[in-house]
């Protein structure tokens, strides 16, 4: 029996911290659950009273059962909802609602050899998933022909660049015509070269290409944006999984916050070549993987955000090339397709076993690190902090706290 | 501008009370700062300087580097001002406040930039990273 002061100092910890207050208890069954008449007479007796109390923030109360839930919410105006359904997070993802969900409708049978790996149930799973690709170059646009062939329902993807020459070897279906080659090359005069750069296709057009050719069903928003404007931003929290692919330190930022604080999942995938300045010795190949889960270390946490870089990319070109750290920037990164394939593949694998709920509960959360040249792969485990700013638990942390907690990084929304 | 870079400009109006700070905000949420009559003396010949710097849009993570003071700085001891303060700038550089707010003027940079930080460790504040640029230049 919960007295009544303990479930006021609980709503009142929760109207400090703009968090809704649930109380929850199980029920027996397995795969269905509901609430008994006595569980809503006393929501009818107590709620309206423990609404006044919250001021602003919804109460409510779930009842689980082993493979479902149900929840009845009073929400501060007064309205009842009852609740739909439900995510479990962690290594792999599941969905719960008062009955086991039903996957109706037919699965293409173009799909019949994957569709034995992950049954019509993991099919339809992937069918209504919303995944969002955050650059559309070469990591992105092998995700874009990966997800889409996979069978993904909903794509967003962001990316405000056109194609050029030199992304030609390394982005799925892009074209010559697509990045105007001829065009933008001596003897051509600067003016025409110029023109023909301004006309080049936008990545996220070849992407949206290479999508439609895979899969005629797939719905597809292309965003020719800065991830970090607000309302690109915004797009993102209707996602169920995020592709991070553009390496700027704020794009990390960025997608490090809404994973936290809204508990979408994500990857971060990249390839990089190291080489010795002075003798251009190559002194590393490797192509990373990270997840980025609510569950493991954050990018944050784990000195994966270099303060400086975050402050060069926030400044004009202008201000870059008068402080001369342009230098640095205008050395251009090698970058291979096949390096990029390792990556993307494996984010696309961690995508998948995550959806279709078919991880191993003991999969490893570790960042991956492809070496190409020593054929191996090593294992970092993120570290966490649980007071950290990003991924931390209580006002200080984004954890789990959705609207109600901190600003995330974007670019400042004008009035 | 945004509300964290907002509430970095207070703090800094609040330590600096009494001298001047003025603010020219840029397109993305972040603002150029100037604070005057900043007090030097020695090392240096002249006794005070404006300090200005750029928080961008990205605070409270990123570094705000770098910092920019008067263009004519000299040593007493007539030496060279000596690595990482380099003379021939501008700040702000045109184009980045909106408006006349910040009129550019000629300007000496400080660059002394931090990559990482301390795990588990608060953030560095722009008045925090201004006050220990003001004491490394002190202790050239």
């Amino acid at each position: 029996m919960l007295r009544a002061n303990f479930i006021r100092d609980r709503i009142l910890e929760c109207r400090d911290e703009k968090l809704a207050y649930l109380a929850i208890h199980n029920h027996g069954g397995t795969t269905s659950v509901s609430f008994s008449p006595d569980d809503y007479a006393s929501h009818e007796r107590g709620y309206p009273a423990l609404l006044d109390v919250a001021r602003g923030v919804p109460v409510g109360a779930l009842v689980f059962a082993p493979r479902a839930v149900a929840g009845d919410i009073w929400l501060p105006d007064g309205t009842r909802v009852e609740l739909v359904d439900g995510s479990i997070i962690g290594r792999r993802l599941r969905r719960i609602g008062p009955t086991l969900p039903s996957y109706a409708g037919s699965i293409d049978p173009d799909f019949d050899r994957q569709v034995r790996l992950f049954g019509d149930a993991g099919q339809a799973i992937l069918a209504g998933a919303t995944v969002a690709i955050i650059g559309l170059g070469g990591v992105g646009s092998l995700l874009a022909e990966f997800l889409s062939r996979l069978g993904v329902g909903h794509f967003i993807l962001i990316d405000p660049e056109r194609i050029e020459g030199t992304n030609r070897p390394r982005v799925i279906g892009a074209t010559r015509w697509n990045a105007r080659t001829w065009f933008t090359r001596d003897p051509w005069p600067k003016w025409i070269q110029r023109i023909a750069r301004n006309t080049a296709s936008y990545k996220v057009d070849i992407a949206a290409r290479v999508i439609r050719r895979a899969s005629k069903h797939a719905t597809i928003e292309r965003l020719k944006a800065d991830v970090l404007d607000p309302k690109v931003a915004k797009r993102l929290l209707d996602c169920d999984y995020m592709f991070l692919a553009a390496d700027t330190m704020r794009a990390r930022l960025l997608i490090n916050a809404i994973v936290h604080q809204y508990l979408i999942p994500a990857v971060q995938v990249g390839s990089k070549v190291v080489h010795d300045k002075d003798s251009g010795e190559i002194t590393g190949v490797h192509t990373i993987t990270r997840p980025i889960t609510p569950e493991c270390g954050c990018l944050w946490c784990n000195q994966l955000i270099n303060r400086a870089k975050l402050q060069e990319e926030a400044q004009t070109e202008r201000e870059r090339q008068a402080q001369r750290y342009v230098d640095e920037q205008t050395i251009v990164a090698p970058s291979v397709i096949t390096l990029n394939a390792v990556g993307a593949a494996q984010a696309a694998n961690d995508f998948l076993f995550y959806m279709t709920g078919l991880a191993s509960d003991e999969a490893s959360t570790a960042y991956m690190r492809f070496d190409p040249r020593k054929r191996s792969v090593s294992l970092d485990s993120p570290r966490r902090s649980w007071d950290c700013t990003e991924c931390g638990i209580g006002p200080k942390g984004r954890l789990a706290r959705g609207d109600a907690g901190k600003r995330l990084p974007t670019f400042h929304e004008g009035d | 501008m945004t509300p964290d870079v907002q509430d970095a400009i207070d703090e800094i109006k609040q330590h600096f009370r009494g001298l001047n700070v003025l603010v020219g905000p840029d397109k993305d949420g972040g603002a150029c700062v100037i604070v005057e009559g900043v007090g030097l003396g020695a090392p240096y010949a002249q006794p005070d300087s404006w300090i200005g710097f750029h928080i961008t849009h990205a605070c409270p993570y990123a570094d705000v580097y770098p910092h920019f003071v008067r263009h004519d700085l000299s040593r007493i001891d007539k030496n060279a001002l000596g690595e990482a303060i380099s003379p021939g700038h501008n700040f702000p550089q045109p184009g980045v406040v909106v408006g006349d707010a910040l009129p550019s003027r000629p300007a000496i940079q400080l660059s002394r930039r931090a990559n990482k930080r301390e795990p588990n460790s608060d953030l560095e504040t722009p008045l925090l990273k201004t006050l220990k640029v003001l004491r490394w230049l002190m202790s050239r």
